[in-house]
């Protein structure tokens, strides 16, 4: 303080001999003072603008990586392994029908008219793939696991994670590849163990994101399927298959033309009503 | 002061004061700007920015969405099973107004940036600052509701595979009571805690609305000579 005090004397006293010698062009101290000060001042509260604004977007960047947002909207693009495809929804087939799905097990493409249950629901027994595809176009998350490699405390751990949270479903799949499987609509994720830390991060990606299940809004309730789950079937899908690009769309009368399912076929107001 | 009193005495010195001047003139906008920006900065912005998250008005809307979710199914299972006029118009009520409810919180959490449901495993933890109810967050166990009043999953099979008739009517009766109930704390902490006008005023009303619900279910459980669940 002493020294403060001392310099500021010094550089006052400075001010005035100068003054002195040289009258001609005395400097505007104060005005030269004061214009620092008010710098000084800006510097430090744009710099600690700069600081608060930087570490809240840090903050969020990590809050917000595995969360969709409007400018992340699909988080769980980042995830190793993850396979994500295109599949265009609300294409059914009969309760009697197959589905020639192109992954096993299936996430997305034509599906049963039933979805379903997925409040939530613990699956003892492996579900027909055509009814649990329809529970994704719902928002679902589905967890499948190999019923030979998954038990006990693994099978627990992805109990905790499913039973009573609405949009979650867990079945066994006989045959699975890897221990564990993931589904949302057009995306996977297959993983070795109940432990890996991509499971919660799939689910907080993709659970119930509106940017990538088709039919937002729709419901995971469906008391009937539940009091009576259509069984798995384990043989492959034979010849009378519905392809992956057939199925019944719901708003069409008739099968749609292959290649473009969105644009409603012109002609069709013509065709008389049946019955 | 200097400056005037030194340009009056010499002319040469109109550059430097102009400078000088300029300077000034510079240096109280980039206050201005500076100080405009410290308003704007993140966490001191006022009412209308989105609430963060763990924050009452997040954590409500999530947990209560799941919460209501339930009661919407259990409400939906009577719509099914009860051939009680005066049940399946109470369900219907309960179905209808709380889906509605649902929706304006998750498009308040999607406007927010925020999941529609809770995806951290951990349930009510908005409501630890409390001290008030003392219920504090809770973790779902196996076979263990996930947030109070909830109804367990063999809870909700035994209400599908019930006899109908009287047997599903007191039944149905005791699981929504104790959901309602249950829901209750949450719709108190966040009707007088919320920062969001809109959010309090929708907390408020559930908790006026299912008050008036629950008593109702007193009624009917009393009518039909049963008791509310332990």
């Amino acid at each position: 303080m002493t020294s403060g005090k001392k310099t500021k004397a010094t550089r006052n006293s400075v001010a005035a001999a100068r003054s002195s010698v040289v009258a001609s062009k005395p400097k505007p101290w104060g005005t030269i003072i004061a214009v620092i000060a008010v710098l000084g001042l800006a510097a430090g509260v744009f710099g600690y603008a700069y600081s608060q604004i930087h570490a809240n977007n840090v903050k969020e960047a990590a809050l917000a990586k595995w969360k969709p947002t409007d400018t992340n909207k699909d988080p769980s693009t980042q995830l190793a392994g993850i396979v994500v495809k295109d599949y265009k929804g609300s294409r059914h087939v009969e309760p009697t029908q197959r589905v020639a799905y192109d992954q096993s097990p299936a996430f997305g493409g034509p599906h049963d008219a039933q979805w379903a249950d997925c409040t939530g629901v613990v699956y003892d027994k492996a579900v027909r793939t055509e009814n649990m595809v329809h529970g994704l176009e719902h928002g679902a998350v589905w967890i499948a696991y190999n019923p030979d490699q998954v038990k006990d405390d693994a099978l627990a751990k992805l109990k905790t994670k499913v039973e009573g949270i609405p949009y979650m479903m867990l079945s066994p799949f006989p045959g699975l590849d890897k221990p564990i499987s993931l589904q949302s609509w057009g995306h996977q994720l297959k993983v070795e163990n109940a432990d890996d830390e991509r499971i919660d991060q799939f689910i907080s990606s993709l659970l119930r994101n509106a940017n990538t299940y088709p039919e937002v809004g729709a419901s995971c309730e469906n008391s009937q399927f539940l009091a009576n789950p259509a069984p798995f079937v384990a043989e492959k899908p034979g010849a009378d298959a519905v392809p992956m690009d057939g199925g019944k769309d719901d708003s069409q009368t008739q099968p749609q033309p292959q290649q473009n399912p969105s644009t409603p076929p012109s002609g069709t107001a013509s065709t008389p009503p049946s019955s | 002061m200097t400056s005037d009193e030194t340009a009056s005495g010499r002319p040469a010195s109109g550059v430097a004061r102009t400078l000088v001047i300029s300077a000034a003139v510079l240096a109280v906008l980039l206050l201005g700007a500076a100080v405009g920006l410290l308003v704007k900065l993140p966490g001191s912005t006022g009412d209308s920015a989105a609430p963060a998250s763990g924050s009452v008005d997040v954590g409500f809307c999530q947990d209560m969405a799941m919460h209501h979710l339930q009661g919407i199914q259990m409400a939906n299972i009577a719509r099914d099973r009860s051939a009680d006029p005066e049940i399946r118009q109470l369900a219907f009520d309960i179905a209808s107004t709380q889906l509605e409810q649902v929706g304006r919180m998750k498009g308040w959490l999607m406007m927010w940036n925020e999941h529609e449901q809770n995806i951290s495993g951990v349930y009510m933890k908005w409501m630890d600052a409390a001290g008030i109810h003392g219920h504090g967050a809770t973790t779902p166990e196996a076979g263990k509701p996930v947030m109070p009043g909830m109804a367990t999953t063999e809870e909700l099979t035994k209400l599908r595979t019930v006899a109908a008739g009287r047997d599903f009517d007191v039944y149905w009766l005791q699981l929504m009571l104790r959901h309602h109930v249950g829901g209750a704390p949450m719709a108190e902490y966040a009707s007088a805690t919320a920062g969001l006008p809109f959010v309090k005023t929708l907390a408020d009303n559930m908790l006026k609305s299912q008050s008036a619900e629950t008593d109702l279910m007193k009624d009917y459980l009393a009518k039909r000579g049963a008791a509310p669940l332990p």
